[in-house]
C-alpha cells in the first residue's frame, strides 16, 4: 500500500473510532465548562484544575483557558485551583449542563498575615504528561540573573534535562540535542533566532509573558516539527477590567507595558516595548573617531483579543525586534557597516465552541527571520540579505467526550520559504546581482490524540501525527563536481509546485500512568519525532548570521526517539512534588559541517554537510515545592550525549559539545515579610567537552629581510574531538525583591541582585598561546562574569 | 547617570583570564609540505618541508627537514591527459641555518599554461607528490590610491581592478608593505587575501583595501591566479590560522597534496609596485 494511502486510511480510522467511541461510551448527564480567569485582570489561565470533588475525575484548561468536565451524580461540587490563586468551590452546580466564567483570585501579600499559598494538587502525579513542566512568567521575575535582566531562556535551563550554552548564550540543550532541535514558540508563532545581544538576552520581554510550557520528551500528538523539545511562550492578553501600566528600568535596558480592555470584562490589548540603552551609556565612552559606532536593540509586543459572542472569540498578537550594529571606520570615514537582524510574527486566532464537548481553534500565523548587512564605502556599497518566511494555517480540536476518553486533533500546514542569500550593489562600476537560489517548500502535518482513562488507576495518552514536507520549485538546481565543488555548468530547472524532495512519515506517540495511590505514581512514555529543517552553523551554537536550510534530495529529515520511564511522588499532602526520569534518546541523520567548511553565500551548501547519528541517554531528578512561603526546585541530571559521523574522529563516537555529566540547580524563594522576598541560585555542571590540539606544524613560510629571521605561522593539529573537558561550571545567585509601595492605584518594588556571589571564575573559552620569547606555550582560559551586582526597579500604575 | 554608565561597563568589561595547566596527548608526527613556483620572481619558487610537533614542546623553529631529494617535474597536456615527463628541476636544500627544511632551485622558471609535479623522497623512505598548474595571470588595468585625514594622521588607500573571465578563476593575494626587493617565501607579506569569482563572474573584479597605509609606504600586490584545490587549501589554512574565540571549531586543513599534508600552489603572477607619496 502506498505510504500517502496509508495515512489516509490511518486518519479515517481514527475518525470513525472517535465517533464510534462517542457513540457508545457518552452518558453524561450532567456538564460543565467554560473559562478559568484571573479576578484581577481577566487574563485566562492555562492549565488550572478543575476537579470533581471527592474523585480522581479532573481536567486541565487549555491555552485558552478553557474546560469542560462531567458527573452523574446531580449532588457532585467541584473545585478549580491554580498555583498562586485561591481556589474556587462550586457546589451542587449540576442541576442543568452549565456554561461558567470562574475568576480565581489571586493570593495577595497585602493583608496582615503573610500568606504565600497555592493549592495542592496532585496533577503530576495522575495526568499522563511527563518530562513537561509549566511555569508561571511571574514565577520567574524574582530570580535573580545577570544585570537584572529577567529572561525566560536563562530561566529553563535551571530545570533538569535542560543545559545552558554558557553564560553570554540563550541557546538551550534538551536531552542531548541541539539547540535548532528545539521548536520556539511565541503564541504559536515560531522564533527561528530567540537572541539578543549575540545571545546574551532572549527575545521574550518578561512583561509580555503570561507562561511558559516547555515539552522535552513524551510530546503529545499536536506538537511536532523538532527533534527534543516544545517551547511555548504564551503573551499576556492584557488587562480587560481596568487600564494599567507597568514597566522597569534596569542597567542595560527599560521596558514599558500598557494594557486595558477594549470593552470592559470582554475584550482586551496589550503594548509593550523593550529598548536597550547601550548605545546611549556607551556613548560617552566611546572616542569621537568611533562616533556613529554602536549597538542596540527594541522588541515590541502586541495583543489584543475580542470576544465577539458566547461562541467566538478572536485574538491578534504581533511581536517585532531588531538587533542594529553600526559600525563608521575611526580610520576612513567613508567605510560605514550596518548589521542588524530579527524576528517579526503575526497570529490571527479564532476560538470557536461548537458546544460544551467541541472547542476549537484556528490559527493564521506567519513568521520571519530576517539578517541584512549594508557596507558602504564612500559612493559605492552593497547589502547582503537572508531569511526564513512562514506562513502557517493549523486547526486545533478539542473534544471532551465526558467518557473516558478526550481528543485533540487537527491539521497543520506551513509554507516555508527560505533565502540563503541575496547581494546587490556597486564596487567602482561593477554592479553585484547576486543570489543563492531561493527554496520553497510545503510542511503538512495532521494529528489525533486520545487522553483515555482505562481505569480508576490507568490511564494513557495515545496519538499519532502525520507528516509531510515536500521541497517545490521554482528552483534551479545548480549541479557541482563533486571532487572539486566546481559548478559542471549543468542545472535542473524546477517548475513552480513541482516536488523536488517528498519526505512523508508516520510519528506515533504515546504516555501512560499508572497510579500506585493517591500520591505515587509510574509513567512511561514513548516519541518519534521527524525534523525537516536544519541549522547551518559550525560551532555548535546558534548565531545571528547562521542559516536554516530544509531537507532536501541530499539532506534528509533528522529522526529521533524517544523511550522515557519515571516515578513520581507527592510528600506532604502533595506539598512537594517529587519525580525520577530517566530517558533515551538515539537520533538519526543529523548534520554536522565539514572541518573549516564556507557556509556564506554558498551555492552548494549541501556539498559541505556529513551526516551521522547520536545518542544521548540520562535519568534527571526534580524535588519541587511549587508553593508556600518557601518555594523552589532542585534538579540533577546524570546524562550521556554523544555523535557518530564517518567522516569525523576517524568514524569514532565521540561527545556532544554539550554533553554534560552532572548538571545540578538549586532554586529557592523564600517571603521574609511583606516587604521583602529573598531568592537563591545555585548551578553546578560539568564542564563542556571540546576539542584541543595535540600538535603543531609551521607553514607560511617567509623570510624577514629587515629583521633578518624567518616568518611563519603555527597551524594547530587535532586528533580526537572533544576529548577535553573544561573545568566545571559552578555559580550561586542572590537576589532580594523589596517592595516599596503597593496600593490599588500604584506599585513600586525594587530587585536588588548579586550574580556570581562567589565570584567563581567559570570557564568561557581556552586559547593557546605559543609565546616564542620564552620558549613556551601557554594555556589560558577566558572566563566571562565575576561578581556582579545590579539593581532594577519595577513599577505598575 | 554616567556614575551608574561608568560602573556598569567597568563590570562589563572585566572578563578575564588567566593561565591554566592543561595536559594534551600528543600524536604520531606527520609530514608537512608547502611548495610554491611562479613564473615570475625565482625567489618565490621553493618547497619547505617540516613535521608536526607536540602541542606543547618548546620548539619555535621551522622544525624542517633537510635531507629529502626534492624535483619539480615540467609536464604538459595532450588532449584531456596531463603527462609529467619534461625537464626534472631538482631542488636543494638552502645553506643557511636560519632556514632548515627549505628548498631551491635558481634555474627554475615556471612557465604559464603549464602543470607541473612535485616529488619528494624523504630519508625514511617516505614519498610524497603533488601536482599543480601555473595559469594565466590576471591584469590588473587600474590602480589608483587616496588619502583620508583622520583626526590623528593621515590615512592612505587603494583601488584596483581587473577583467575576471567567463571561466571559473581562483585567486590568491598578498600586499607587502616595505620591501620585496629579494623575496623568499609568501610568509613576509603583511595581508593576504583568497577569493574565487563565484560573486562577481566575468566582468570588472574590483578591489579596495579597507586597512590604511601611510604616506611614504611602499606597496607591493602579488594577484595570483591558482587553482581550485590550491584555492580550498588556502581557503581552509586562513580559516584555521583565524581559528580563535568560544565558538571556534576545529579546522581540518585540506591539501592537495599525497603523503603529507600541506599544498603545492603553481602561482600566475600579476605584480604592481607603487610608493604613497
Amino acid at each position: 500500500m502506498p505510504l500517502s494511502c496509508y495515512f489516509k486510511f490511518t486518519i479515517v480510522q481514527c475518525l470513525i473510532l472517535i465517533i464510534g467511541t462517542t457513540n457508545i461510551l457518552a452518558q453524561t448527564k450532567y456538564e460543565i465548562s467554560g473559562y478559568v480567569k484571573d479576578f484581577s485582570n481577566g487574563e485566562s489561565l492555562i492549565g488550572a484544575t478543575v476537579r470533581i470533588v471527592g474523585t480522581q475525575k479532573a481536567v486541565q484548561t487549555n491555552t485558552y483557558g478553557y474546560f469542560s468536565i462531567s458527573t452523574n451524580n446531580i449532588n457532585d461540587s467541584i473545585v478549580v485551583s491554580y498555583i498562586g490563586y485561591q481556589s474556587a468551590y462550586l457546589a451542587a452546580v449540576f442541576s442543568t449542563n452549565k456554561k461558567l466564567s470562574i475568576e480565581l483570585k489571586p493570593f495577595s501579600i497585602s493583608t496582615d498575615e503573610i500568606v504565600i499559598k497555592g493549592q495542592k494538587s496532585n496533577n503530576q502525579i495522575t495526568s499522563t504528561n511527563m518530562s513537561m513542566v509549566e511555569i508561571d512568567a511571574e514565577k520567574l521575575k524574582s530570580l535573580p540573573v545577570i544585570l537584572g535582566e529577567q529572561d525566560v531562556l536563562k530561566a529553563i535551563t535551571l530545570l533538569p534535562g535542560i543545559k545552558s550554552g554558557g553564560e553570554a548564550g540563550t541557546g538551550f540543550y534538551v536531552r542531548g540535542g541541539g539547540p535548532d532541535q528545539n521548536l520556539i514558540l511565541m503564541d504559536e508563532a515560531v522564533v527561528y533566532n530567540p537572541s539578543h545581544l549575540f545571545g546574551f538576552l532572549s527575545v521574550f520581554n518578561s512583561d509580555a509573558v503570561k507562561n511558559i510550557e516547555i515539552i522535552k520528551g513524551g510530546m503529545p500528538a499536536n506538537y511536532g516539527g523538532r527533534l527534543s523539545s516544545i517551547l511555548n511562550v504564551s503573551m499576556r492578553e492584557g488587562n480587560n477590567k481596568k487600564f494599567q501600566s507597568s514597566g522597569g528600568v534596569g542597567l542595560i535596558a527599560s521596558r514599558f507595558t500598557v494594557e486595558g480592555p477594549l470593552k470592559k470584562g470582554k475584550s482586551s490589548f496589550l503594548l509593550s516595548g523593550r529598548r536597550t540603552y547601550i548605545d546611549v551609556l556607551a556613548k560617552p565612552f566611546i572616542p569621537s573617531s568611533l562616533s556613529g559606532t554602536g549597538y542596540y536593540f527594541y522588541d515590541l509586543n502586541v495583543k489584543t483579543n475580542i470576544q465577539l459572542d458566547e461562541k467566538n472569540k478572536l485574538f491578534f498578537s504581533g511581536y517585532f525586534g531588531r538587533d542594529i550594529l553600526n559600525f563608521k571606520s575611526p580610520r576612513n570615514k567613508d567605510v560605514f557597516f550596518n548589521f542588524g537582524w530579527g524576528n517579526s510574527t503575526a497570529t490571527l486566532r479564532w476560538n470557536h465552541l461548537f458546544n460544551q464537548k467541541l472547542f476549537l481553534n484556528t490559527s493564521l500565523i506567519y513568521n520571519r527571520y530576517d539578517l541584512f548587512n549594508d557596507f558602504t564605502f564612500g559612493n559605492n556599497g552593497f547589502n547582503v540579505r537572508s531569511g526564513v518566511e512562514d506562513i502557517n494555517l493549523k486547526m486545533d480540536f478539542n473534544y471532551y467526550t465526558h467518557s473516558k476518553h478526550a481528543f485533540k486533533f487537527g491539521y497543520n500546514y506551513t509554507f516555508h520559504q527560505f533565502q540563503p542569500g541575496i547581494l546587490s550593489g556597486s564596487i567602482g562600476t561593477t554592479n553585484l546581482n547576486q543570489q543563492v537560489n531561493t527554496q520553497y517548500a510545503h510542511e503538512f502535518a495532521a494529528f489525533i490524540s486520545d487522553e483515555w482513562k482505562l481505569s480508576q488507576r490507568f490511564s494513557m495518552n495515545i496519538g499519532i501525527r502525520a507528516v509531510a514536507f515536500d521541497l517545490v520549485g521554482p528552483y534551479t538546481k545548480n549541479l557541482y563536481d563533486n571532487d572539486t565543488g566546481l559548478p559542471s555548468n549543468q542545472s535542473i530547472q524546477y517548475k513552480t509546485g513541482e516536488s523536488i524532495a517528498f519526505y512523508p512519515a508516520l510519528e506515533p506517540r504515546a504516555s501512560a500512568t499508572y497510579l500506585l495511590n493517591e500520591s505515587s505514581s509510574l509513567k512511561a512514555s514513548f516519541t518519534q519525532t521527524y525534523q525537516f529543517l536544519h541549522l547551518a552553523t559550525t560551532s555548535g551554537a546558534q548565531f545571528p548570521v547562521d542559516l536554516w536550510v530544509p531537507s532536501s534530495e541530499k539532506v534528509k529529515p533528522q529522526l529521533a526517539y524517544q523511550y522515557a520511564i519515571g516515578y513520581y511522588r507527592n510528600f506532604l499532602n502533595d506539598e512537594l512534588e517529587a519525580s525520577i526520569e530517566t530517558y533515551y534518546k538515539p537520533m538519526y541523520n543529523q548534520i554536522e559541517f565539514k572541518p573549516g567548511a564556507q557556509l556564506f553565500f554558498n551555492q552548494n551548501l549541501e556539498n559541505e554537510m556529513i551526516f551521522g547519528n547520536g545518542l544521548s541517554y540520562g535519568i534527571e531528578f526534580l524535588l519541587r515545592k511549587p508553593s508556600g512561603r518557601l518555594n523552589g526546585w532542585i534538579g540533577y541530571t546524570w546524562s550521556r550525549s554523544t555523535r557518530q559521523f564517518d567522516q569525523l574522529n576517524q568514524g569514532q563516537s565521540y561527545f556532544y559539545r554539550y554533553d554534560r555529566t552532572h548538571d545540578m540547580s538549586l532554586t529557592m524563594s523564600y517571603q521574609i515579610n511583606k516587604k521583602w522576598t529573598a531568592n537563591f541560585v545555585f548551578v553546578f555542571g560539568t564542564g563542556n567537552a571540546v576539542t584541543l590540539p595535540s600538535g603543531r606544524y609551521a607553514y607560511r613560510f617567509g623570510y624577514n629581510q629587515t629583521e633578518n629571521k624567518p616568518e611563519f605561522v603555527f597551524v594547530d593539529v587535532y586528533d580526537k574531538i572533544n576529548a577535553y573537558r573544561l573545568p566545571a561550571y559552578h555559580r550561586a545567585d542572590l537576589s532580594f525583591t523589596y517592595i516599596r509601595k503597593k496600593t490599588e492605584k500604584w506599585e513600586s518594588s525594587w530587585n536588588f541582585s548579586i550574580y556570581n556571589l562567589y565570584n567563581r571564575a567559570n570557564p568561557y573559552f581556552i586559547y593557546f598561546y605559543p609565546d616564542i620569547e620564552i620558549g613556551q606555550v601557554k594555556a589560558y582560559m577566558v572566563y566571562l562574569f565575576p561578581i556582579l551586582p545590579s539593581v532594577q526597579w519595577n513599577f505598575k500604575f | 547617570m554616567r556614575v551608574i554608565a561608568f560602573l556598569f561597563f567597568v563590570m562589563a568589561c572585566i572578563s578575564c583570564e588567566k593561565e591554566i595547566d592543561i595536559a594534551v596527548s600528543n600524536v604520531e608526527q606527520q609530514y608537512v609540505v608547502e611548495a610554491s613556483i611562479n613564473q615570475q620572481f625565482p625567489t618565490m619558487n621553493y618547497v619547505f618541508i617540516t613535521k608536526t610537533i607536540d602541542y606543547f614542546k618548546p620548539e619555535f623553529s621551522l622544525n624542517g627537514l633537510t635531507d629529502a631529494k626534492v624535483a619539480i617535474t615540467e609536464g604538459s597536456i595532450v588532449g584531456n591527459d596531463t603527462l609529467y615527463n619534461g625537464t626534472v628541476f631538482p631542488f636543494n636544500t638552502v645553506s643557511d641555518s636560519l632556514l632548515p627544511g627549505i628548498y631551491v632551485n635558481p634555474l627554475f622558471e615556471g612557465k604559464l599554461n603549464t602543470p607541473y609535479q612535485l616529488n619528494i623522497e624523504l630519508k625514511d623512505g617516505s614519498k610524497i607528490s603533488g601536482n599543480t598548474y601555473i595559469g594565466k595571470p590576471p591584469l590588473i588595468d587600474s590602480l589608483v590610491y587616496w588619502s583620508t585625514i583622520t583626526s590623528k594622521d593621515t590615512a592612505c588607500f587603494f583601488w584596483m581592478q581587473w577583467q575576471d573571465g567567463p571561466e571559473q578563476n581562483n585567486y590568491r593575494m598578498a600586499v607587502y608593505n616595505g620591501f620585496d626587493s629579494i623575496l623568499l617565501g609568501w610568509g613576509a607579506a603583511q595581508r593576504f587575501y583568497t577569493f574565487d569569482d563565484q560573486l562577481i563572474n566575468n566582468t570588472k573584479r574590483p578591489f579596495r583595501s579597507f586597512r590604511p597605509y601611510a604616506y611614504g609606504d611602499t606597496i607591493s600586490i602579488y594577484l595570483s591566479s591558482i587553482g581550485r584545490k590550491e584555492l580550498q587549501f588556502w581557503q581552509s589554512f586562513g580559516t584555521a590560522v583565524n581559528n580563535n574565540g568560544p565558538f571556534a571549531s576545529p579546522v581540518a586543513v585540506k591539501s592537495n597534496i599525497k603523503g603529507a599534508m600541506g599544498s603545492f600552489t603553481g602561482y600566475a603572477i600579476e605584480h604592481k609596485k607603487f610608493i604613497i607619496k
